[in-house]
């Protein structure tokens, strides 16, 4: 089944075609039975992109088997996405990147595929100061317009610095960690464990967000 | 079914003096960009978000002419941007942050940039009214949702109030019942205030409860909203709704407070227009949710969009 229209992948042809450097996406599926449709999703997608742009390119691993790279690329569940140009660049979805977050997901292929950051230089700057670990969770539903762009922050931010690492968490597929984080509206943005806020902001403020909670 | 999303960008702030500027891409602004694009006037349509509007988060449209089993609400979105598309209009991705209308040529700024145009249609819509009660702020983000189709799926098998009982209210509240039984409405008038198909529909889920003439005094809860509590308007009897979550329809306010303060407006602030949708200002005309009308539906806001966007091509032609 088709996903994409044509005018869609023609629309992403012309988006991936200035790429200078490969997108490697990895893919850590699980055995786990009630996720099993979910890695099929997530094929499906991947599949159609790697059949417009030869740039990307798709590696699938289990989370089960596959525990080196599980190990090394820090991956805590399946299904999982790990988007990385040749070095780990700290960018995760964990569940399906469907819906809106279909859009995070191809603007990240084109930020990594070009080298480039899209960010106000200004606060890239600020960004690549910061010298201490920070992890992002990004909570997401695929039917919520405003998630998109907070998951984009977190990944942009990730890629900026690699003391930052970022993860998508996709609510429709990990409802266990909805409860957990007690999640009650999207896009809900944890740093660290232990900070959150909700709703999607601006880049300035979503950084002193991260800078508050490191202090 | 698996659906992928895509907000296609074509940022390219240009240099140029636009014919026509609309500002918001909901059913109304599109519209005004199909019209717009075949009289050939240079056009360019600048959304905040994501094309579509407060209609792109409705699960489905059931009265919209032309889709006999009803339409998804982005689905209409994206044929309706698509076919914008075909006609030459631009569309940006961009937060209007304030504007100069008053002039021959109008500006409308972002945070750090800006755009020329000879005409511009408002069509910026309306934002849901926000509750007004105890722990409306400490809960807002956390509890409280004005957005069922985003947040709906947090709240599995949780227990769910629904305050307001109007079109969209209803229609959420059929929505969310996918996800959990245990719904109650909670609604300061003492009857419902949806279309009556949508109250007949609401009667097949037996489950559902209602209390009208009530509304809601505080939300209440440690960590997570617990409860709410609401009062009789006629009998001022006071009790306890559990809740888990409170998904709140009481009506929408303008989004005009990035406009010109020499615009006129009525006093809940929708911009004043005449039949031919022009605002009190030269080449500035209103369209869609915006504007002071009766009933705001995407059929009128479509409809808005078409004379919005004819006006102005007969303001163009007179200049």
């Amino acid at each position: 089944m088709a996903l994409l229209s044509n005018e869609d992948r023609e629309y992403l042809k012309g988006l991936f075609t200035e790429m200078k450097r490969n997108v490697n996406i990895l893919l850590f599926t699980t055995e786990e039975k009630e996720f099993s449709g979910f890695c099929d999703d997530i094929k499906v997608i991947l599949s159609e992109l790697e059949s417009i742009s030869d740039k990307i390119k798709i590696k699938e691993y289990s989370f089960e088997k596959n525990r080196d790279e599980v190990e090394k690329f820090k991956v805590k569940r399946g299904p999982t996405l790990v988007l990385m140009a040749e070095k780990d660049l700290g960018v995760k979805y964990y569940g399906i990147p469907a819906g809106y977050e279909f859009s995070s997901l191809v603007e990240d292929i084109v930020d990594i595929g070009n080298d480039t950051i899209a960010i106000d230089e200004n606060i890239l700057e600020r960004v690549k100061l910061i010298n201490k670990p920070v992890n992002i969770q990004v909570f997401v539903t695929h039917t919520c317009p405003y998630c998109p762009s907070a998951v984009r922050t977190a990944h942009k931010f990730a890629m900026a610095n690699k003391n930052i690492t970022a993860d998508m968490i996709d609510a429709n597929t990990f409802y266990d960690y909805v409860n957990k984080y007690g999640v009650q509206g999207v896009p809900r943005v944890v740093i660290n464990e232990n900070n959150h806020f909700e709703g999607a902001l601006p880049e300035e403020e979503y950084l002193k967000q991260i800078l508050n909670a490191l202090k | 079914m698996l659906q992928l999303k895509m907000k296609k960008q074509e940022e390219k702030i240009s240099k140029i003096i636009y014919d026509l500027v609309i500002i918001g891409g909901g059913p109304a602004g599109l519209t005004a960009g199909i019209y717009a694009g075949r009289a050939r006037l240079k056009t360019v349509i600048i959304e905040e978000i994501i094309t579509g509007g407060q209609s792109a988060t409705t699960e489905l449209l059931e009265n919209y002419p032309g889709f006999k089993d009803g339409v998804g609400g982005m689905d209409l979105a994206m044929i309706m941007t698509e076919q914008v598309k075909r006609f030459g209009t631009e569309i940006i991705y961009g937060k209007v942050i304030s504007t100069k209308l008053t002039g021959e040529i109008k500006d409308i700024y972002f945070a750090s940039s800006m755009i020329k145009a000879k005409a511009v249609i408002i069509a910026s819509g309306a934002i849901p009214r926000k509750i007004k009660a105890e722990g409306a702020d400490k809960f807002h983000g956390r509890g409280i949702s004005y957005c069922a189709t985003c947040d709906g799926a947090l709240f599995r098998d949780k227990k769910i109030v629904i305050v307001g009982a109007g079109n969209s209210a209803i229609e959420e509240g059929i929505f969310l019942q996918r996800f959990t039984k245990d719904i109650t409405f909670v609604q300061d008038l003492p009857y419902l205030t949806a279309e009556k198909i949508l109250q007949e529909r609401i009667k097949n889920y037996p489950d559902t409860k209602f209390y009208l003439g009530t509304i809601i005094k505080s939300i209440n809860g440690e960590e997570r909203v617990e409860s709410v509590t609401a009062r009789t308007v006629k009998e001022n009897k006071e009790f306890e709704i559990p809740a888990d979550g409170v998904f709140v329809y009481i009506g929408y306010i303008p989004k005009t407070d990035f406009l010109d303060k020499g615009l006129k407006l009525d006093g809940q602030g929708y911009i004043v227009t005449d039949e031919n949708l022009k605002t009190n200002l030269d080449g500035v005309f209103a369209a869609g949710d915006v504007r002071v009308k009766d009933l705001r539906q995407v059929i009128t806001a479509a409809s808005d969009g078409a004379i919005a966007a004819h006006s102005v091509e007969k303001y163009l032609e007179n200049k």
